[in-house]
């Protein structure tokens, strides 16, 4: 009886942990990473990218810095291009860009999108 | 003889280099240089206008804005504040002397028994304490019409601000000239990454104005905190828009009037010498 | 000299002794939150001495005042927002210390002029 209740409790939660990977599954197929990425680069209280930079799609964009275009061409190596993300102070110490990752302005996983978004550009 | 010529020479050189990075004066000269090179052609007294010496089409609204100012009323305020007796009888005039036109450019000034700087607002409301009236908040309202006031009554004379060769004097200059430069807040900028190295450009929707006649035109009339006021009392001091665009870097602010802005105005207002006072000014 | 030695060896068990049952003795959660909170308001004010602190942490017109919104969490009893809280202002409190020391000769020599 009570090696049977084990059983079934076990059943049942896997049953739930299937359901719940099934549920995250589609979160994610419905925000791909790379429109997540894109919101969080338009967001003005997250990434707020179009300050400086021009970027498809995003409107009264600033001309700070370089338009983000063809990045795949410029970043061929997508490491490159989120280390740039992540840190701009490593090629250019003074610059302007926000230290997005040392400062925790966005999270790792926040940094991830982006850059996935970008690379797509 | 000739070695010991040349050694002489170079150390005369030396001394000049070094003392041309360290005094207030190089500084200025380097600083005027840099955005007369960077805005060729433009006159000297347009950099008061801020971004409306850059950017035509802005220019036209501004121009339209000032046919009817919407701080004359304000300035009008002013000019009671500046009349009307204290409590005890007397007046602004016993702390500042009687011409109105004469106040706004004696500040922001070094005072050598106080060994601190001195600024338009702060000297309004040490007179005010002196005379057994309640100072005036810092940042909007009251001292704003009075600082506006006595700007306007300035118009046409130049920005003048003496820095005397006093170690605490140069120290308090040197601090500010530090603020400016400094990067801070979880944004990382300093003042001259927008104002030094990017005016003449837009961040998002905003065309950033150059440094070099950035203090003319204080205290200032903006659209945005006349909207912000319920009485569209867009008047605001120059420590108001230090405080936002700290903040705007998320930075924390200092107060209006501590010793970390009352160091930077000495250096910022410093920067603008020779230029023409065109106080209150109307600003987005 | 020998009774000295004695004192010490016995010093040196009780030490020991205490090491040993810290780990069966986790710190309560609220005592997590006390000594991060001494540890930030250090930092914090650490960071403040250099004139380096940065907008959210404390300052009253911030939206997000990470420092006292996780006292109030405390208080509330909920010392697991107040850690999460109290971890994300002594990481700002350090970096703004961080930068501030960083930034110490900034000058005019950095922009080209
Ligand atoms: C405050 C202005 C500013 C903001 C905000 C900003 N950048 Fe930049 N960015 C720059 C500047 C300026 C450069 C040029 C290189 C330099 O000076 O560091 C740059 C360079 C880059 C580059 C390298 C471009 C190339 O072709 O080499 C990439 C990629 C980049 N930024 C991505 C981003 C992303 C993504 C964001 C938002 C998460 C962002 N930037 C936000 C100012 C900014
Ligand atoms: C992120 C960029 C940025 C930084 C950093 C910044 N500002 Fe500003 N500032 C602006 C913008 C945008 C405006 C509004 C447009 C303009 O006039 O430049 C402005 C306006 C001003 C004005 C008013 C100009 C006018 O004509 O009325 C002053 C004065 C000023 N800033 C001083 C400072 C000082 C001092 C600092 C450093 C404590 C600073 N700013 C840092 C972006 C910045």
């Amino acid at each position: 009886m009570t090696s049977n209740n084990h059983r079934f409790s076990g059943l049942a939660g896997s049953l739930l942990l299937a359901a719940g990977l099934v549920i995250t599954a589609q979160a994610s197929a419905a925000e791909d990473p790379v429109s997540a990425g894109k919101k969080i680069a338009f967001d003005r209280k997250k990434g707020n990218c179009l300050a400086c930079h021009q970027i498809e799609g995003g409107t009264l964009a600033g001309n700070i810095a370089p338009p983000l275009l063809a990045m795949k061409h410029r970043f061929p190596d997508k490491a490159k291009l989120r280390a740039q993300i992540w840190d701009a102070r490593k090629n250019n110490p003074r610059t302007i860009m926000p230290p997005f990752g040392p400062h925790r302005i966005l999270s790792e996983k926040e940094i991830d999108l982006v850059t996935e978004f970008i690379h797509s550009l | 003889m000739r070695k010991i010529a040349t050694l002489l020479l170079s150390a005369g050189l030396v001394a000049v280099s070094t003392q041309a990075v360290s005094g207030p004066k190089e500084d200025l000269e380097k600083f005027r240089t840099y955005f007369e090179q960077k805005f060729p052609g433009l006159q000297l007294d347009e950099f008061g206008n801020g971004v409306y010496a850059l950017d035509a089409s802005k220019r036209l609204q501004w121009e339209a804005m000032e046919e009817f100012p919407p701080y004359e009323e304000f300035v009008d305020k002013g000019r009671e504040i500046w009349e009307k007796p204290f409590k005890n009888g007397k007046r602004f005039a016993d702390c500042f002397g009687k011409d109105p036109s004469k106040v706004r450019v004696k500040y922001p000034r070094w005072d050598a028994e106080r060994q601190q700087v001195v600024t338009l607002e702060l000297a309004i409301n040490d007179c005010r304490k002196k005379n057994g009236e309640k100072p005036f908040k810092w940042k909007k309202g009251p001292i704003a019409w009075l600082s506006a006031y006595l700007g306007y009554e300035a118009r046409g004379q130049k920005i003048d601000v003496k820095i005397p060769n006093d170690p605490k004097a140069l120290e308090a200059y040197e601090k500010g000239k530090h603020f400016f430069y400094a990067k801070r807040g979880q944004l990382n900028m300093a003042c001259a990454d927008c104002h030094v190295k990017y005016p003449g450009h837009f961040i998002r929707g905003n065309l950033l104005s150059p440094a070099l006649g950035h203090v003319t035109h204080f205290p200032v009339f903006r659209a945005k905190w006349e909207k912000k006021s319920k009485s569209g009392d867009g008047l605001g001091t120059l420590h108001r828009r230090y405080g936002g665009c700290n903040k705007q870097v998320r930075a924390r602010p200092f107060p209006a009037q501590s010793e970390q802005y009352r160091n930077l105005e000495f250096f910022h207002q410093y920067m603008s010498n020779g230029l023409t006072i065109n106080a209150p000014g109307y600003r987005e | 000299m020998m009774k000295k030695s004695i004192v010490s060896i016995g010093l040196a068990l009780l030490i020991a002794g205490c090491n040993a049952t810290t780990p069966e003795k986790p710190m309560t959660l609220k005592e997590q939150y006390e000594a991060a909170l001494a540890r930030t308001q250090a930092a914090v004010k650490k960071a403040a001495s250099v004139d380096g602190e940065w907008r959210d942490i404390r300052w009253k017109k911030s939206k997000k005042k990470y420092l006292p919104k996780a006292i109030e969490a405390a208080k509330a009893g909920d010392y697991e927002k107040a850690l999460k809280l109290l971890k994300i202002a002594e990481f700002q409190a350090e970096m703004g210390y961080k930068q501030a020391m960083a930034e110490k000769d900034a000058g005019p020599h950095l922009y080209g002029l």
